[in-house]
């Protein structure tokens, strides 16, 4: 009770410091002068008498500092008056305050600028409430190598209808839309979506609402919800477009809602329609009809482990149901599981930006480290200030906070200036950024982004500032006065730490340097892969015919084979082709098939491939390597016998002792004969090509009409010309289709690698950064040794030191240190690399050539940091540095 | 010690107390008479002694400080506290003695 009375008095004490203070004064005013009366009274003189009290009381100051001390709550006051000291202090040496106030912006605001990306990617993604509580359903087929695709619509309903275990479950799709508004055609991203959706994510419309169940059927009328993005893209961000009748692919529909900022999953998507499921897409018989992103929320009391569960227990339900289709699902050994809606949705770049964010931690800590060094170095100049003030009574502690207020102050304005730079950086950050990775990502700062910010502050101020603090701690006032500040700024603990902090800057950025090495190596080993087609001089562009002008695969060959025709009449073009599915273009499509006269074993995998449609001039225009028989000709036609051309993994795969041409494969009910084998080419990935193989079919021998189509153009020269070429053919063909997506074919296969170039130059960024920050950190250790030793040089130099020997000293003292820092940050290599293993390629993650050359580099980089000022020793004046003294 | 000086002597002056102090332990304590203050403040801030300004016996201004209620009950368990441990360790001195 007593302490808690106190604190209320001591609270109470700041405001009335000021009449305190003069309290204090006279209270102990009067006192010495009731002792000096003593004094006089036992007959001491007047001077004596004074001085006895004065003694007698000991530090009048000190015991005023003590009151004060008392009196505000820890300290308040005092806590004001560090600030306006270290203010002070910061203004005279403006020098100083720069480069600390630079160093820590550049850690802290690379920090802040990678956290943003990370907050977003991997904890709050826009414009999703808790995405913790999301759960994406996956299904599987363990003996189809299909480890986590889309599902069918019965699975759909199967989760939907879950209400124990998921509050709400929505189903998506994609669909390319032709929005024909006043302007020339453009093609719209859309998504088709049950009417949970949006209530799945917790997104919220900001004008009008969202589709009503009973738009969500196949008869109802056509509403339309447009994404924020392209509300303002396409209707500048108009509100009366709420109402208003737009058409789509042909087709009326009416805007009814404008979602809210934000949301935008999967990005990227212009409009929202209702998802519309038939009733019969829900019969069991399409179970294994894979179309759709299944997405559910689980009730806050369902654990995730729980909802898994219960997806296992629907599996099972089906695969026991005792069917044909149960029967296929066991053999495939099919099965339903859930994602973690976060580790779905972020992918193969969270590895990417958790790498990232480590690197950038460590960019703070050498701009920590090297903060640090220089708060050091400033206290040993200030030593004997510090000395003064401790003998005129400030305590040690008082003397610490002091530095820590310092510190702290030129974190605080580092943060501020980290800001601004983040804020900066993380718009270039999104620029840079691989297409599909940075779409719907904010470049805003939020709250969660400043708290960070605020703790990175906090955390690099007490960093930077507790070595110098406890340093203090350590300073003897009594010797400092007597020496004057000279010998005792020399202080051989200081620079020890300094130097230890040198040489764990050095490890760091070496650490940094390997890593951002091994990733361009890995880079240039990829970007000589050979893909197995030749992407030189192709552009492409996509068709997305709608439905309803275009029903069948007659009525599309009727569009493709005008678009060839036009192209092939343009000049320049030596090639031109259409598919379904060209390299890189992330568009996949797989599926089973059957070898005639081969018994298919129960149990056994169905024979799987992935299938391409294609025109003729395809292997042409991609110039893919023809190994045996022929490719495609305009004779194959739907009255002709429908062929097939496969690729030398297929035949590898399913006919090792036999020639494949001739025989017959089935795909779903119709016969096709291998007429053809064709060079591997890969589609996805080139660092990790799954070596599938692919079935081609003629595109003009397909009787349905597939749902998009590249148009490829390949020409002798620059390919970019070709886009205009493309459009005119599309335009003389249907003008009221528009062509999209204009990419050339190297476009395309470099995008693939956008992700692994987002990091590479990020980590090499870093690297360079942590480099030059610990050179930096050098120069000014081995600078301040040379200032210190000014005399012993210029004594050596009168001696008859050669300058040469005073030269390889100064050196060496630098390179003993990098040496040292290269040895531990080749040994924190050695045990962090792991970490970067999935990033490599054809590289290991140890290769000597990136360690020995990025320690080079370090170690010329240091040579350089310590010739400066090494030189300075040398052009020392043995006189004046004598006389300096 | 302060408590029972004020208890004792009733309203006191800060140099009062010190030289109070320092004749009550026959000079054997002397004291820093800076370091005083700060425990006067403390007392005053739990409430065991209050403050005011006043006149000295040989007219000069200053601080009076007198014990409070809370004070004396404070001084009551302080004088029991000591007592008891004055009297444990003094048994210990006796059991020595007894050794001898």
């Amino acid at each position: 009770m007593r302490w808690l009375r106190r604190s209320w008095k001591r609270a109470a004490g700041i405001q009335t410091g000021a009449g305190q203070e003069r309290r204090f004064t006279a209270e102990l005013e009067s006192h010495i002068q009731m002792q000096t009366e003593d004094n006089l009274r036992l007959g001491m003189p007047p001077e004596e008498a004074r001085r006895a009290a004065v003694l007698k009381f000991g530090g009048i100051e000190a015991a005023k500092e003590s009151l004060r001390d008392q009196m505000g709550l820890s300290g308040f006051e005092s806590i004001f008056k560090d600030i306006h000291y270290a203010l002070r202090g910061m203004r005279k040496s403006p020098g100083f305050t720069v480069v600390m106030v630079l160093t820590l912006a550049l850690g802290i605001g690379a920090n802040t600028a990678i956290f943003s990306l990370v907050n977003q990617i991997l904890v709050h993604p826009p414009g999703i409430s808790h995405p913790e509580r999301l759960v994406v359903v996956r299904t599987k087929y363990e003996k189809l190598n299909l480890k986590s695709i889309t599902d069918s619509p019965p699975t759909f309903a199967d989760a939907r209808d879950s209400r124990a275990v998921f509050e709400h479950a929505g189903a998506m799709r994609t669909l390319d839309l032709n929005y024909t508004g006043d302007a020339a055609p453009q093609s719209l991203r859309g998504e088709s979506v049950s009417a949970e959706w949006f209530d799945v994510f917790g997104a919220r419309p900001s004008l009008g609402r969202v589709f009503a169940p009973e738009e969500d059927q196949p008869n109802a009328d056509h509403v339309v919800v447009l994404a924020h993005p392209a509300w303002i893209r396409i209707f500048g961000a108009d509100p009366s477009v709420i109402g208003r009748t737009i058409e789509l692919n042909q087709e009326s529909y009416r805007i009814i809602g404008v979602m809210g900022p934000g949301f935008e999953w999967p990005a990227p998507v212009d409009v929202w329609v209702p998802l519309a499921l038939a009733p019969r897409a829900l019969n069991p018989g399409n179970r294994f009809n894979e179309n759709l992103t299944v997405v559910a929320r689980r009730r806050p009391d369902v654990p995730f482990a729980q909802a898994n569960a219960w997806l296992k227990v629907l599996a099972d339900r089906v695969l026991n149901a005792g069917t044909p289709g149960a029967a296929f699902a066991k053999n495939a050994d099919w099965g339903l599981f859930g994602v973690p809606f976060i580790d779905f949705s972020a992918g193969a770049t969270k590895t990417p930006v958790l790498i990232l964010l480590g690197a950038v931690g460590l960019v703070l800590l050498i701009a920590c480290s090297n903060s640090a060094g220089l708060m050091l170095a400033r206290t040993s100049a200030r030593a004997q200030e510090m000395a003064v003030r401790a003998a005129l009574g400030a305590s040690r502690r008082r003397l610490m906070r002091q530095t820590l207020t310092e510190s702290l102050l030129l974190a605080i304005a580092g943060a501020l200036v980290g800001l601004a730079l983040a804020y900066g950086a993380t718009f270039l950050l999104l620029r840079l950024a691989p297409e599909g990775a940075a779409a719907g990502l904010e470049g805003s700062l939020n709250g969660y982004v400043l708290l960070f910010t605020a703790a990175a502050a906090i955390v690099s101020g007490i960093a930077s500032g507790i070595a110098p603090a406890l340093q203090l701690a350590r300073i003897d006032a009594h010797e400092t006065l007597k020496g004057g500040g000279r010998a005792s700024t020399a202080g051989p603990a200081r620079q020890r730490l300094r130097s230890a902090l040198v040489i764990a800057e050095t490890a760091l950025a070496l650490m940094l340097l390997v890593g951002a090495g091994l990733l361009l190596r890995a880079f240039t080993q990829l970007e000589g892969v050979n893909p197995g087609f030749d992407s030189k001089g192709v552009m492409t562009a996509i068709v997305s015919l709608p439905r309803k002008q275009y029903p069948d695969g007659v009525k599309q060959a009727v569009f493709y084979r005008g678009v060839l025709e036009q192209l092939r009449n343009t000049k320049g073009v030596k090639d031109a082709a259409i598919g379904l599915g060209i390299p890189f273009s992330q568009y996949g499509e797989a599926g089973g098939f059957t070898i005639e006269g081969r018994a298919q074993t129960p149990g056994e995998a169905v024979p799987h491939a992935d299938r391409r449609y294609v025109t003729p001039g395809y292997f042409a225009a991609l110039t893919i390597r023809q190994k045996r028989g022929r490719v495609f000709t305009e004779e194959d036609s739907l009255e002709t016998e429908h062929v097939a051309v496969i690729d030398e993994n297929l035949a590898r795969q399913y006919w090792p002792d036999e020639n494949p041409l001739g025989k017959r494969i089935l795909l779903g009910e119709e016969p096709c004969r291998i007429v053809g084998i064709t060079g591997h080419v890969m589609g996805f990935d080139l660092a990790a090509d799954s070596g599938k193989g692919v079935i081609y079919l003629s595109l003009f021998q397909e009787k349905r009409a597939i749902p998009v189509a590249w148009i490829m153009a390949k020409t002798t020269g620059e390919p970019t010309g070709m886009a205009s070429a493309i459009r005119e053919a599309v335009r003389a063909a249907d003008p009221n289709q528009p062509a999209h997506d204009f990419k050339t074919l190297d476009e395309m296969v470099a995008s693939s690698l956008a992700p692994r170039r987002f990091v590479m130059r990020l980590l090499g960024f870093f690297a360079v950064t942590a480099l030059f920050l610990a050179a930096l950190g050098l120069y000014g250790v081995i600078s301040y040794s040379v200032t210190l030793k000014t005399r012993e040089i210029g004594i050596r130099l009168a001696l008859g030191a050669k300058p040469g020997s005073v030269l390889v000293d100064v050196l060496s003292q630098g390179l003993r240190l990098t040496g040292i820092g290269v040895a531990a940050g080749l040994a924190g290599s050695l045990l962090i690399n792991r970490v970067l293993a999935s990033q490599l390629f054809k590289v290991s993650a140890f290769d000597p050539l990136i360690f020995a050359s990025m320690a080079a580099a370090l170690l010329i980089a240091a040579l350089l940091a310590s010739y400066l000022p090494a030189r300075r020793a040398v052009r020392v004046d043995p006189l004046s540095a004598l006389r300096a003294e | 010690m302060v408590l029972k000086t004020l208890a004792v002597l009733g309203p006191q002056h800060g140099y009062g107390i010190a030289r109070r102090i320092e004749q009550t332990s026959e000079n054997l304590l002397s004291i820093n008479h800076g370091t005083l203050y700060p425990v006067l403040l403390k007392l005053e801030q739990e409430g065991s002694i209050a403050s005011e300004w006043g006149v000295s016996d040989n007219g000069r201004r200053a601080n009076f400080y007198r014990i409070t209620k809370t004070g004396r009950k404070q001084l009551g368990d302080e004088e029991r506290g000591w007592q008891q441990a004055s009297e444990i360790v003094a048994r210990f001195f006796a059991l020595r003695g007894e050794e001898k």
